[in-house]
């Protein structure tokens, strides 16, 4: 028994040495999980309590409360003392010591500009489609008012593949696919990449970029496609952006709509990429063509639309002031951890 | 096209300052945003759509002007020739499927010589060189006109016979600027009785062609079938100012004043005089057509209401003759305006000429589909994908989808079945990628950054479904293996299976397998042939994996929520020791799976044979005992040693 009441001061006065030389507080919880933790040295003694005879079970508790509250109360004192001496004493503690940086990798910027776009139509209303990059022409251009041996094929080059198909030239090609599947009103976004037959250069590449987006609806107007680009390109780059609309020829529609953005590589003085003019030409678009609807089953009495397309290669340009096309398709390290 | 400003001045007053003018221009459609000053001159450079043949000439571009300015252009009037002199025979054969029209006519006694200084100097602004008086005074009325002619030298044609024909195909003719060619199938060409005198449309023959000598010439203009001479062109390699005009279509109502007004110009410059009738061989009368314009379907179109008077006013600037007749405009078109077929053409008429820039802005009012659309694609999936390889520390790259014959023999990829370009721009992108591994170990050779650690999702061909792909140099194989962990334990996939083999020949032949899940194959991983990337002289080696994402999001689960155990789990480190050539991968799942309580197993550390364990051991209702721990652990001891030979090491 007197070993059992010896063995408990000792503990204590073991404790409190080690306590009043603790350094800091993550030292002296060490200490108090050794002694007072689930199996500290305390703990284990409590469970010792059955093989105290039982007239000095009450002595040998008494103590041993008494020298845990004792270390308790140390360590509270201890740990004050340890804060004071921390925040009181200033000591050298350098923040500009950089950082070990988290290996986290880099989305590429065409991922992160599309994911804008789509959240930007997603808010008015606009569902995403993926078509087929290996087209048939009927698809890509005859379905388009574009008939074989239409000069505007011109700006359109093509590559042909060995089982007869093209690869399509424009995202375009998934207006007939939609439209004659499902009746209006619907409003339709196609990503995707486009192939054009070009040789490589810092301004031309043979795959391509667009956002091919078109609407069908009982009362659609010109004023409405307007508002849409206007409305998505400012959301986009910002509410300064300067836009001015002119007319031009694309067979699938009429009237036919080009969208100049102000330059924001130049900010509108003139640069290489907007070659000098301080515009730049960003989102085709126009009022579907009766034709194209006809030839897709829709009733143009009932039924009319906008389309257009936003060249996605050349909004990731003008947003991160790239000048060469062949830098998104580069896997290099140098190029892709700047975004 | 170009357009010098003086000559344009000929026909309208120019108000608005050049930038100005510029830019109202490209806003009507005409886009025009390069210029160069010529001494005193300036040229626009005009780019002219596909529907404008009428663009492609001074005076169309005049029209334009004049109507952007709000004002009249000074129309050139149709030439009164003098009464022939003599009758000259020809006898032109013609095939309306060929040239829907033929108007010609016969100058003798023609001087040729070289241009006076006005015309040679517009030849020049146009941007070619003067080559003598009657050559240039038919590139002259074609500027000005929009209608590209010929002449031909009379005394030249045998037999005074002209017959417009197809060509059989291999013949040989040489043009006016002695270039040789063997002529395509059916390109259009005239013929008179012996030879081939005229590439129609695109170039004239030697044979018949002006010479200092010429004293009697044929001019003509002809209306030509489109398509011939757009594939004709195209195969010859041949474009032309003239080629560029027909494929647009030019004015048909306007061939004999064309031709007049170059017969003028002949008798002034050349002297000379009229040996022949106008000869006008014509599939129809080609006279203006009407087009009604209706007030509701203009405003509905356009979303706003333009003054009825503006609209009038607007349409007869365009020379379109606009009249009222109740409520509708019907217009009269001019035949050079080919262009303008539908009511919807003239809607553009209007608004481009108003302004696109006036128009008020607004967004579709109407319904958002109720139905998903066909095609529909949600990229959710995708993007979480790229997510979770970008905090794994992979970064992504798009790389181009062609490419060729001879990476995918570097890759050991049979090119059979493959999706072929047969007009490839050159032979290293000939073939569209079956996989994205090549494209992504391309990129080995342009980093020098290590670890190097790429992915990329996209589509393969023919199948156009998307893979994910990635490449890792610089890292342990186990740092590798922890991305795809990654990977299956973020989409919940549990069940899955390593296949000691695979049939990708690039890959390392004992260090690679596939994952499947069920009975289906997900994907490889694994190391690059040592071989492969010999070839591709790349040192060190290089992890990759490719993985059908269809099959992974089809097999990803989102799982529910546990309740996090009340009481804290006992976790022990053990380590063991086992023979050569153990599955380590195998003992983890079996250490997992000896009992419910054993939470997680994770392999802490390896030092030749010997391998430690994490264990947790986790009851959800209860403290563990010791005693219990025992019990599950001499389990695990006792399993590995019968299974695997593993030993606890001393």
């Amino acid at each position: 028994m007197i070993n059992m009441q010896e063995e408990i001061i000792n503990l204590k006065n073991e404790a409190i040495a080690q306590i009043m030389s603790a350094r800091d507080s993550a030292e002296l919880e060490e200490i108090r999980a050794g002694y007072l933790g689930r199996n500290g040295k305390f703990t284990n003694l409590v469970r010792k309590i059955k093989e105290v005879p039982a007239e000095k079970r009450k002595e040998f508790g008494i103590t041993l409360n008494e020298s845990k509250k004792a270390i308790e109360n140390l360590l509270s004192d201890k740990k004050q003392e340890l804060i004071k001496i921390l925040t009181e004493k200033r000591e050298w503690f350098d923040l500009t010591m950089p950082g070990l940086k988290p290996s986290i990798g880099h989305l590429h910027p065409l991922t992160q500009v599309l994911a804008e776009v789509k959240h930007v139509f997603n808010y008015l209303g606009y569902q995403v489609a993926d078509g087929p990059e290996i087209e048939t022409d009927f698809y890509n251009f005859e379905a388009l008012n574009i008939p074989k041996d239409h000069p505007s094929r011109d700006t359109q080059m093509t590559f042909y593949l060995n089982s007869g198909k093209i690869l399509r030239t424009q995202t375009s090609a998934m207006q007939g696919r939609v439209m004659e599947k499902m009746k209006p009103p619907f409003r339709v976004l196609v990503p995707g990449r486009n192939f054009r037959y070009e040789q490589v250069d810092a301004s031309h590449g043979f795959e391509f970029w667009q956002v091919e987006g078109f609407v069908v609806d009982e009362n659609i107007h010109l004023t409405d496609l307007f508002g849409t680009i206007d409305y998505v390109l400012r959301s986009i780059f910002g509410n300064e952006t300067k836009l001015r609309f002119a007319t031009t020829n694309f067979p699938f529609v009429e009237p036919g709509v080009d969208t100049y953005m102000r330059c924001t590589i130049c900010s509108g003085r003139g640069c290489s990429f907007c070659k000098g003019t301080g515009w730049s030409e960003i989102m085709p678009a126009g009022m579907i063509h009766p034709n194209v609807l006809k030839t897709a089953g829709i009733d143009t009495k009932k039924w009319n639309g906008f389309a257009f397309a936003i060249g996605l290669s050349r909004i990731v340009n003008l947003r991160y002031h790239i000048q060469d096309l062949r830098t998104l398709t580069t896997p290099d390290m140098r190029i892709l951890s700047q975004f | 096209m170009l357009i010098p400003i003086s000559w344009l001045k000929d026909f309208v007053d120019i108000k608005l300052p050049l930038k100005e003018l510029m830019w109202r221009m490209t806003e009507a459609g005409l886009t025009c945003e390069a210029y160069k000053k010529v001494g005193d001159d300036i040229v626009l450079d005009v780019e002219v759509t596909a529907n404008r043949p009428d663009w492609m000439s001074i005076v169309g571009v005049a029209r334009e002007v004049a109507a952007i300015q709000g004002i009249k252009i000074k129309e050139p009037k149709e030439e009164k020739l003098p009464a022939r002199s003599a009758n000259f025979p020809i006898d032109l054969v013609t095939n309306f499927e060929l040239f829907e029209r033929w108007s010609a006519i016969i100058i003798k006694g023609v001087d040729i010589k070289p241009s006076p200084d006005w015309l040679a100097e517009r030849i020049r602004l146009m941007g070619h060189a003067p080559i003598n008086n009657i050559i240039d005074i038919t590139n002259y009325a074609m500027y000005e006109l929009g209608l590209p002619m010929h002449a031909f030298d009379y005394d030249e044609i045998s037999g005074q016979i002209m017959t417009v024909a197809r060509s059989s195909g291999g013949e040989d003719f040489t043009t006016v600027d002695e270039l040789s060619y063997k002529l395509p199938k059916n390109a259009m060409i005239i013929k008179d009785s012996e030879r081939i005198i005229d590439l129609v449309g695109i170039k004239g023959g030697l044979n018949s062609g002006i010479k200092p000598s010429t004293k009697n010439i044929l001019l003509h203009v002809t209306i030509d079938n489109p398509v011939l001479i757009r594939r004709a062109s195209l195969a010859l390699g041949l474009r032309s100012d003239a080629s560029a005009i027909y494929e647009r279509g030019p004015d048909k109502g306007a061939t004999v004043k064309a031709l007049k007004r170059a017969t003028a110009l002949i008798l002034k410059l050349a002297g000379g005089a009229i040996a022949s009738e106008i000869i006008d061989l014509r599939k129809s009368n080609f006279l203006p057509w009407k087009l009604t314009l209706t007030p509701e379907k203009l405003d509905k179109v356009l979303g706003i209401s333009i003054n009825p008077k503006d609209v009038i006013n607007i349409l007869s600037k365009l020379n379109l003759y606009p009249i009222k007749s109740g409520k509708n405009i019907v217009c009269t078109i001019p035949t050079y305006r080919g262009d303008l077929k539908i009511e919807e053409d003239l809607i553009e008429e209007v608004a481009r000429i108003y302004g696109y820039n006036r128009f008020t802005k607004t967004i579709p009012e109407g319904r958002v589909a109720e139905k998903q659309i066909p095609y529909y694609f949600d990229d959710s999936f995708h993007l979480n994908l790229k997510h979770i390889l970008n905090a794994s520390g992979y970064s992504e790259a798009i790389t181009l989808s062609l490419l060729s014959k001879s990476t995918l023999d570097k890759f050991r990829v049979e090119s059979k079945g493959l999706a072929k370009i047969t007009n490839p721009v050159s032979l290293e992108y000939e073939y569209m990628r079956p996989t994205l591994i090549p494209g992504l170990v391309g990129a080995v050779k342009i980093n020098s950054v290590s670890p190097l650690k790429l992915f990329e999702i996209d589509k393969v061909y023919p199948s156009e479904n998307y893979k994910l792909a990635g490449i890792a140099t610089g890292v342990t194989f186990r740092q590798f293996k922890g991305a795809i962990d990654a990977i299956f334990d973020k989409l919940g996939i549990a069940e899955y299976k390593i296949d000691f083999e695979t049939d990708k020949k690039y890959l390392h032949p004992f260090r690679s397998a596939s994952i499947s899940i069920g009975k289906e194959v997900v994907g490889e991983f694994g190391e690059m042939s040592p071989s492969v990337l010999n070839e591709l002289a790349i040192r060190g080696n290089l992890f990759c994996f490719e993985f059908e994402v269809p099959s992974l999001k089809k097999h990803s689960k989102t799982g529910t929520y546990k309740n996090v155990p009340e009481n804290p789990p006992q976790i022990e480190d053990i380590t063991l020791s086992f023979p050569p050539k153990t599955r380590i991968g195998l003992v983890t799942e079996l250490i997992k799976s000896i009992d419910k309580i054993i939470s997680n197993v994770e392999l802490t550390d390896t030092y030749k044979d010997n391998f430690t364990f994490r264990i947790w051991y986790q009851d959800s209702k209860k403290n563990l005992s010791d005693q219990e721990v025992e019990v599950i652990r001499s389990k695990i001891l006792t399993s590995v040693k019968s299974k695997f030979g593993g030993t606890l090491r001393s």
